[in-house]
């Protein structure tokens, strides 16, 4: 088995697998990892080359254009570790198209998809459960720590959901930041972070929110586990409801 | 009194509402407002009972000239009473919108003056959000039975989802429990309302601007363990409601002991077992292909406790099975326990590329500790063949080990639509 070896880059990943699919008879059979500069890392380096990465994908996103998306999910997960299983998974995404996802038994294939749906799931709970904060200027702020890199997608959602509003998203452990104003969405890294003062009615409407959340319970049906089985306590820090319990 | 002590008492009043779906409406935000739907629904917390949250959930006013005996809200029960005005119940929803609280406002209310007077006022809640303020999120509208119908159009023109309660699963049970609300006045804005969906949807595909009708659809819920009705009875009334009214969905609600009527049963806690077993029984009506007379009869009115209606139904059938995974055809590979939905059509897919091995069907996410003992794979059994069903029955219960019988799950299925 060849095994290749690549910069660690994201661009890295996907030229070297342009690589290894225009060069190698049978892709399948061979692995790719990320370099490790040790004095005995076997294995041949490709380098990294842009063009040919973007190529790759605009050529994915044509042929098979659901794999294309399984892949940006998978890539939201920050998995390391993974590369041949991708290898593997666009080699028959070339070969399968769209139906690649529906080849479940391939161990390839199960890996990529079972990454990118677990990423995807958590795009879509932050969906719910981020909470804005009213600023004194008007403004409202947004903190989270989600596992997956999910900045970028969901400041999309709320880029037309709440498009008449002036917003920032923070992702507290990446210290990455969104920021709409506008019509405008902007992106970037923010390395201080002081905590901005509050709108002088936003301690009333949380109030609200949280009487609104102990009430709407019914105590003959109380369920902690089921509650939290549905909503992780590691997401419990920055929900407004969740406060001072 | 002001906004928050209203707004204890009159989402207390409204938590007995299951529905809380905001799903099966995509609208985009309007140009100036805030807002939109996504077609999946989204839900934005879970309350300490593990129900989903993703609508402000709330009475208009709590303030009832009925008698029902199962209701907390019935005119002879001292609670304290409030009513919210159109403005607050406004702010509230956009104040809970914009800092992501919600998905959109779930509005219902006690009947005030009359039907058409209360109906009146919560149709202008929603007219206010729609046409002042631009909102384009999710709202789902109660139905006041007696109501006009002219309001009933209204309602859903503003509205996503619109819902009349049919309340119990019998007139005779309504007859007795809620004596000034009557069948005819539950099942003919219902009708209205299936009616309208149907005309909007024809109209809307002749020219995509004519306006939506409740484009989520309409649902109802009935309280379960309040009165008599067998499971039998409400797995046919929810059939009819599902084929003849169109209906999208039919919520359970276990009766929570909230009165000493001499009318009503006495329970030591709610039937939430029997409410999650109907919540099954119902997902094989809409999603698996069964009918209710399959599921039960006459002579078996009741649903099992012990095991989910579709082990039960298999183990009733022992003639059906085993079911070869790699011919089965969807409709058939759905009636084998511990395969569902997703994972049939997971099967269909990966049978394309090769066949599925006993190992592969793990990895497809099929529940193998029920599924073993109906399907062969290639023609070899999973489990000896000759077992009975009794047999099954008994290594259902116990495993393949020594060991305690599965816990029992309780899992509200009301996340999506």
């Amino acid at each position: 088995m060849n095994r290749y070896l690549y910069d660690g880059t994201a661009d890295g990943l996907m030229s070297a697998i342009a690589w290894i699919l225009e060069e190698e008879p049978d892709p399948l059979q061979v692995a790719l990892a990320e370099r490790e500069d040790t004095l005995f890392e076997d294995g041949f380096f490709i380098v990294t080359d842009a063009t040919q990465a973007e190529s790759l994908f605009f050529r994915l996103r044509k042929q098979a254009p659901d794999a294309a998306h399984t892949i940006y999910s998978f890539m939201l997960a920050e998995k390391e570790g993974m590369e041949t299983s991708l290898l593997h998974y666009m080699t028959l995404a070339f070969k399968y198209g769209d139906k690649v996802n529906g080849y479940l038994t391939h161990s390839a294939v199960l890996d990529i998809v079972s990454v990118a749906k677990k990423a995807g799931r958590e795009l879509h709970r932050m969906k719910g459960l981020l909470r804005f904060e009213k600023l004194r200027d008007g403004a409202y702020l947004a903190k989270m720590e989600p596992d997956h890199n999910i900045i970028h997608p969901l400041a999309y959602h709320f880029r037309t959901r709440l498009k008449a509003q002036h917003w920032f998203l923070y992702d507290v452990k990446r210290r990455t930041a969104a920021h709409w104003s506008n019509g405008t969405l902007q992106f970037g890294t923010i390395e201080q972070f002081t905590t901005p003062a509050l709108s002088d009615d936003e301690k009333q409407v949380q109030a609200m929110w949280q009487t609104f959340f102990k009430t709407i319970s019914i105590a003959d049906r109380k369920n902690a586990r089921l509650q939290k089985s549905n909503m992780p306590m590691k997401y419990w820090k920055y929900l407004t409801e969740k406060q001072g319990e | 009194m002001d906004t928050l002590a209203k707004l204890q008492i009159l989402s207390g009043a409204a938590r007995y509402d299951a529905s809380c779906a905001s799903s099966g409406s995509k609208r985009e935000a309007p140009s100036s407002g805030t807002g939109n739907t996504s077609q999946s629904g989204i839900c934005h917390s879970w309350s300490d009972d593990g129900r989903c949250i993703s609508l402000l959930k709330i009475l208009l006013s709590n303030d009832c000239r009925y008698d029902c005996a199962y209701c907390v809200n019935r005119s002879t029960n001292a609670v304290e009473r409030a009513s919210f005005t159109a403005r607050e119940v406004v702010d509230l929803t956009l104040d809970f919108y914009r800092r992501n609280y919600i998905e959109g406002l779930f509005l219902s209310s006690a009947v005030m003056q009359s039907p058409d007077v209360t109906m009146e006022r919560m149709v202008r809640v929603v007219e206010t959000l729609r046409t002042e303020e631009h909102f384009g999120g999710y709202i789902h509208l109660k139905i006041i039975p007696g109501c006009s119908s002219d309001l009933v159009r209204k309602a859903g023109l503003y509205a996503d989802r619109i819902s009349v309660n049919i309340e119990l699963p019998s007139q005779v049970s309504l007859h007795r429990l809620a004596p000034q609300k009557h069948k005819d006045s539950i099942l003919e804005p219902m009708a209205l309302i299936g009616r309208e969906i149907t005309s909007s949807l024809v109209e809307r595909k002749a020219d995509r601007r004519a306006p939506r009708f409740a484009p989520a659809g309409q649902s109802t819920q009935m309280i379960i363990g309040a009165s008599p009705e067998n499971d039998f009875q409400i797995l046919r009334l929810s059939q009819g409601l599902y084929k003849k009214m169109n209906l999208k969905r039919v919520y359970y609600s276990a009766y929570v002991p909230v009165s000493a009527d001499n009318r009503l049963p006495v329970l030591a806690a709610p039937p939430l077992l029997r409410e999650h077993r109907l919540y099954q029984a119902d997902w094989l009506l809409r999603f698996y292909g069964f009918s209710a007379e399959e599921i039960l009869s006459d002579d078996l009115p009741n649903l099992d406790e012990t095991f989910d209606p579709k082990t039960a139904w298999a183990l009733r059938h022992p003639e059906f099975f085993p079911v070869e995974i790699n011919h089965a055809d969807y409709l058939t590979l759905l009636r084998v326990p511990g395969i569902g939905v997703t994972s049939a059509k997971r099967i269909i897919a990966a049978r394309r590329f090769s066949a599925i091995t006993p190992e592969g069907m793990k990895k497809i996410g099929v529940v193998m500790k029920r599924a073993k003992y109906f399907i062969t794979s290639a023609g070899r059994g999973f489990e000896r063949a000759d077992r009975t069903p009794a047999l099954i029955r008994q290594q259902l219960l116990l495993g393949d080990g020594i060991g305690a019988p599965p816990p029992r799950q309780l899992v509200f299925p009301g996340l999506y639509a």
